[in-house]
């Protein structure tokens, strides 16, 4: 059994109380109170200490309104032409996002790990065991998501666990069991993409067609990935929301790389011997 | 309502842009997230690149006194810096690399699993092995020397220790040392080092080459010891792996293409155009030629030594300003750039 996450940016109200039930059922520590001057988010970004992040996008592409708006109707849903002309790009006028660690399938985190404290669990979640961890930060420049970091002081890597202390004892993560919107559902993978199919479906035919899921192996998980256990709902392009559209499994090409040295090895050593010639006699 | 915001309305019939937030604006062509980088960079400070530096030292030397054994080139002065070199690099490799760690008293977790798609890990156990073999090695020469007193049973005990096998056993080794560095940094989320994987090790292990010859050149040179035709070998050899150094940099720019951007940065350049470039390729070649003296050997090995070390610099801060670029990583990880499973080369 797999489970993860699915987080339906269509319903996100920016809240950030899965941030905050994160931290404080992680007992993480505060970042620090900066005000970033961009916008109403002053975490900016997941972290060593911050597992649960909302960004606020503000994306006014297209984001005009023009004549007699209709304030009501818009708030509605509406979505054919506008009375008055006006012109309202779909739900892209303020977007939220709760990222999360991805637990890819196959996470390049993991095979990085030079000590092994990178595991799945039973509950096929990638988990930092943090008694065995050595902080040498290799799954730092490896994940294609930007997740882990080394905290501070602390010295070790860390990232979302995926609550898997609640999750043994049959509980759902803390930030899904706070979201109020159930923008952040949690849930076994398989019955999730269910899910997520269902509600890219249904915004299609509402007429956002731009709607589509990301962390499968075609977008968000690909390169050898195979897709994410934590999947979004997404309306916009995955850079808009700070994320890789074709993110790739850094290992494939370790082998490569390795044949490449050893004919490079092979070569020098040659090179080597032949400036030995006739030096022996 | 601002003075010029409602000048826009008016021009523009009513409407009006609803943010104006510069981040926003949908003249800004750059994608993301107000700039935050999309993937966080390695937090490696300075014993990183010492460490290549170091590592590869170690291992060029080794390839050099152990090619010399095998085809029966006896200076006996060659072979003894040669291990001794070795083994100063092995125990300062691991000390540089522990240091480095969030938690170093933890480092023998490093050798609890061996993962042969993990780098790290495949480092830390050829560090291991090499240390260990390079260490009874050192032992040898060290008893051989007369270091470890006359006879005595120590003494007895290590010349049993077979060096010249031990040598060629270690070799392959300690050429993992000195390329597996640059597959470690390959295997990584950042463009600069991720696009060069084909060439990576194999640069690591040129430029650690002729860091090492010139370091035996070098020491050669500064205690009056070596042979003739060996100082002659070494030049030789020295200028034939600056060419291939040379070589093998100029295709890992051409692969990084427009990711290699970083490497001429401002901060960057310096190191990468001045110190390997000019200082630690162009400049030795130009000395290595012609006729061969002292000083100008003394010379061309101290620019090499400090062009290598300049080198792993360059490569280690490109990677922290490629990987902190947006605009590089989202272009990267959106076309056919990035590597693939079913890629070939």
């Amino acid at each position: 059994m797999a489970t993860g996450f699915l987080t339906d940016t269509t319903v996100c109200i920016g809240c950030k109380a899965c941030e905050v039930a994160c931290k404080q059922w992680n007992q993480l520590p505060a970042d620090g109170y900066e005000l970033t001057g961009d916008s109403y988010d002053n975490t900016k970004q997941l972290s060593g200490t911050t597992w649960r992040h909302v960004a606020f996008i503000e994306n006014p592409k297209k984001r005009r309104l023009t004549g007699d708006v209709d304030l009501v109707a818009l708030a509605e849903g509406v979505t054919e032409p506008l009375p008055g002309g006006a012109e309202l790009d779909a739900l892209g006028r303020w977007a939220f996002m709760s990222d999360v660690c991805k637990h890819c399938v196959e996470a390049p985190c993991q095979q990085a790990c030079p000590t092994g404290a990178i595991i799945r669990n039973e509950f096929d979640n990638v988990y930092i065991q943090p008694d065995v961890c050595n902080g040498c930060g290799y799954c730092v420049p490896a994940c294609p998501y930007g997740v882990i970091t080394q905290v501070p002081h602390d010295g070790r890597a860390f990232k979302c666990t995926l609550c898997y202390d609640r999750q043994k004892d049959g509980l759902e993560p803390a930030c899904a069991k706070a979201c109020p919107t159930d923008s952040i559902m949690f849930g076994e993978v398989e019955d999730l993409k269910v899910i997520a199919a269902e509600r890219v479906q249904e915004l299609h035919d509402k007429g956002y067609s731009r709607a589509y899921v990301y962390g499968t192996p075609e977008v968000g998980g690909t390169g050898g990935i195979g897709g994410n256990h934590s999947k979004f709902i997404l309306m916009d392009e995955p850079e808009t929301y700070n994320l890789p559209r074709h993110p790739f499994l850094p290992q494939e090409k370790v082998k490569g790389g390795t044949i490449a040295s050893m004919v490079a090895g092979a070569v020098l050593g040659a090179v080597v011997a032949l400036a030995f010639r006739d030096q022996g006699r | 309502m601002s003075e010029r915001t409602r000048d826009q309305a008016q021009q523009s019939n009513g409407s009006v842009e609803t943010s104006h937030h510069p981040a926003t604006d949908p003249e800004r062509k750059d994608k993301g997230y107000y700039g935050i980088p999309p993937i966080k960079h390695a937090h490696w400070t300075w014993q990183i690149p010492v460490y290549f530096w170091i590592g590869g030292i170690g291992a060029g030397v080794h390839l050099f006194s152990t090619i010399a054994q095998i085809l029966g080139h006896k200076d006996e002065d060659l072979i003894r810096a040669s291990r001794y070199t070795v083994l100063g690099t092995m125990i300062l490799s691991p000390v540089l690399l522990i240091w480095d760690l969030g938690r170093p008293e933890r480092f023998y977790n490093m050798l609890r699993v061996l993962k042969l798609r993990s780098p790290m890990s495949t480092q830390s156990w050829s560090v291991f092995a090499f240390g260990t073999l390079s260490g009874l090695i050192s032992a040898r020469q060290a008893a051989d020397d007369g270091l470890l007193g006359d006879d005595n049973l120590l003494v007895r005990l290590v010349k049993l220790v077979p060096a010249r096998f031990l040598s060629i056993l270690s070799l392959p080794v300690g050429l993992n040392v000195g390329s597996n560095t640059g597959n470690l940094i390959s295997a990584t989320s950042v463009p600069l080092w991720a696009r060069n994987w084909l060439f990576m090790g194999p640069t690591f292990l040129a430029s650690g080459l002729s860091t090492a010859l010139s370091w035996l050149s070098l020491v050669l040179h500064l205690t009056h010891s070596g042979e003739k035709k060996t100082m002659h070998t070494l030049h030789r050899a020295e200028k034939a792996t600056i060419l291939i150094e040379a070589g093998l940099i100029a295709a890992s720019l051409i692969r990084m293409s427009k990711w290699s951007k970083p490497l001429f940065s401002r901060e960057v350049a310096p190191l990468f155009v001045g110190g390997t470039l000019i200082g630690g390729i162009l400049a030795p070649f130009a000395l290595l030629f012609g006729k061969e003296s002292r000083p100008k050997s003394i010379l061309a090995s101290v620019l090499a030594l400090a062009g290598g070390l300049a080198f792993r610099f360059a490569i280690i801060k490109g990677g922290r300003i490629s990987a902190d670029d947006p605009e590089a990583y989202f272009t990267f990880a959106s076309g056919d750039s990035a590597p693939q499973p079913e890629d070939k080369v």
